[in-house]
Order: structure tokens, then sequence, then C-alpha cells
């Protein structure tokens, strides 16, 4: 190989070791970049959302319950926690004013028919929509299975539940109690 | 081509494959299959436990049999 032909091999080696270089120090920024979702923090304004309903042929969003204090509950059928979650979460609706409180259960099951099977199973008498997808988790910034977040009557959330125990349903309750007591500032 | 050259290229193919899978992420809505029964390292804990029973007896060793946590990301 001639000397010229070294040359050139030698400059086209240093040009890939330059890019894999560049690689590596991408892949391992990619690996350690924090992640990208945000979760909603208390106090921020719940991100709005409407989706088809299950049992009924109206949508439903966060715009329909505004002016009351909304529990919205992230669920799907293989969450085990969900399970124990569900019917204590009927207990307190049937418990409290209609006036005052919804719940809006959201059940992100990927296969409709596995929701379907749950709720003749645990039946529950709030609203459930359907978010199959999962366009509002994302959203809400989701980090794990069931959540569930207590907006007060101006749309601002003000209680956040990443996981559930029954003794929670004390505390939401009194919670509750306190943000149905707020003005209201929707017209 | 020489050889080195040729080892450069796997090299960034291997690191781009590496690049993909750490923009990838399951979230915590799709882990209904992970959070399967049949998708568990023991489906049967009863199976299990004799199992690992056997295991300490014949070896005189134990542990390092498991992680905790499930697959939906809510323990």
């Amino acid at each position: 190989m001639s000397l010229a032909a070294q040359m050139r091999l030698w400059a086209a080696s240093g040009r890939f070791l330059q890019r894999g270089t560049e690689l590596l120090a991408f892949t391992l920024l990619t690996m350690l970049s924090p992640d990208k979702s945000l979760a909603v923090e208390i106090g921020a304004k719940a991100p709005d959302f409407r989706l088809p309903q299950f049992g009924s042929a109206a949508p439903l969003g966060l715009a329909d319950v505004r002016g009351k204090v909304v529990l919205v509950d992230f669920w799907a059928s293989w969450c085990a926690p969900c399970r124990e979650s569900l019917p204590q979460y009927e207990k307190l609706y049937t418990g409290l004013s209609r006036a005052d409180f919804e719940i809006v259960a959201i059940n992100l099951d990927e296969e409709p028919g596995d929701v379907k099977k749950f709720l003749a199973a645990h039946p529950v008498t709030y609203p459930v929509v359907l978010d199959p997808v999962g366009d509002v988790p994302k959203a809400f910034g989701l980090v794990g299975m069931p959540t569930s977040y207590l907006i007060d009557r101006n749309g601002v959330v003000r209680l956040r539940n990443q996981s559930f125990n029954p003794r929670d349903v004390d505390i939401l309750r009194t919670e509750i109690g306190k943000l149905a007591k707020e003005p209201t500032h929707v017209p | 081509m020489c050889r080195e050259s040729l080892r450069l290229i796997l090299a960034l193919i291997v690191l781009g494959v590496l690049a993909g899978c750490a923009t990838t992420k399951v979230e915590p809505w799709q882990r209904a299959r992970l959070a399967r029964w049949d998708m568990r390292w023991d489906p049967d804990p009863v199976h299990a436990a004799m199992r690992q029973h056997t295991y300490f007896s014949k070896e005189g060793s134990n542990g390092s049999v498991g992680a905790a946590g499930g697959g939906c990301g809510c323990n």
C-alpha cells in the first residue's frame, strides 16, 4: 500500500472514530437524561380532556363537571390495587352529595372486553371514561398505577395520590368537604 | 475496505441500536401484559417455595431468587 493510500485510510479511520465517539456520547446522554414527561403538580391547572363514556353515548370531560370538586382516578383492570380502590371510591361517591362532588374514573385498558368484564364483577355508579390510547395519562404525566387527583371547583389539582390505601378514603372525604366550601370562580 | 473500518461500522451500528433502546419507555398504563400472572418469575408461589426449600436443603445456601415489585409500577 502506498503512503498516500495509508494516509487516506488513517484519515477515514479518524473520522469514523470521531463519529463513533459522538454517537456514544449521545447514547449515554439519552440514557441519563431525565424523563421528558412532566407530572401535573399540586396547584397546577388540571389538563382538560373529553373521552367516550362507558355505558353511555355521550362523551364526558372535565369541563362538564367544572364547578364541582372532582376526583379523577386512573385505573385499569390488570392493576391489583385498583380492584381494591374502585369499591372504596363507590362508597365515597354514594355517601356524598352529587351537587358538590363527582368522580371521573379514566380506564386505561387497551382491550375493551377487559373493562366490560371487570365492571360486571365490580360495578360502580360513577362515570367511567375510556382512554385505551393513553393520551390523558400522558398529559397528566402519570408515573404509576393507580393514581388519583383531587381537583377543586376551579379546576386546580389540590391532592395527588399515587397508590391506594383504604385509609386514603377518609382523608379524601375530609378534603372534599373542605374544598366544597371554597368559592368558585367559574362563571 | 479494511477490516478495521468494517469493525468500526459494526460498532457504530451496535451503538445506534443501543441508542434506540434508550429512548423507548414502557409507560405505567402500558403494562397490562407485564402484569399478567404468567409473566411472573414464579407463577405458582407454592411450587416456588417447595423448589427453594429443596435448593437450600441440598446446597446449604439461600436467597437471591427474586425481586420485589409487580408489573404495574404500583409497588
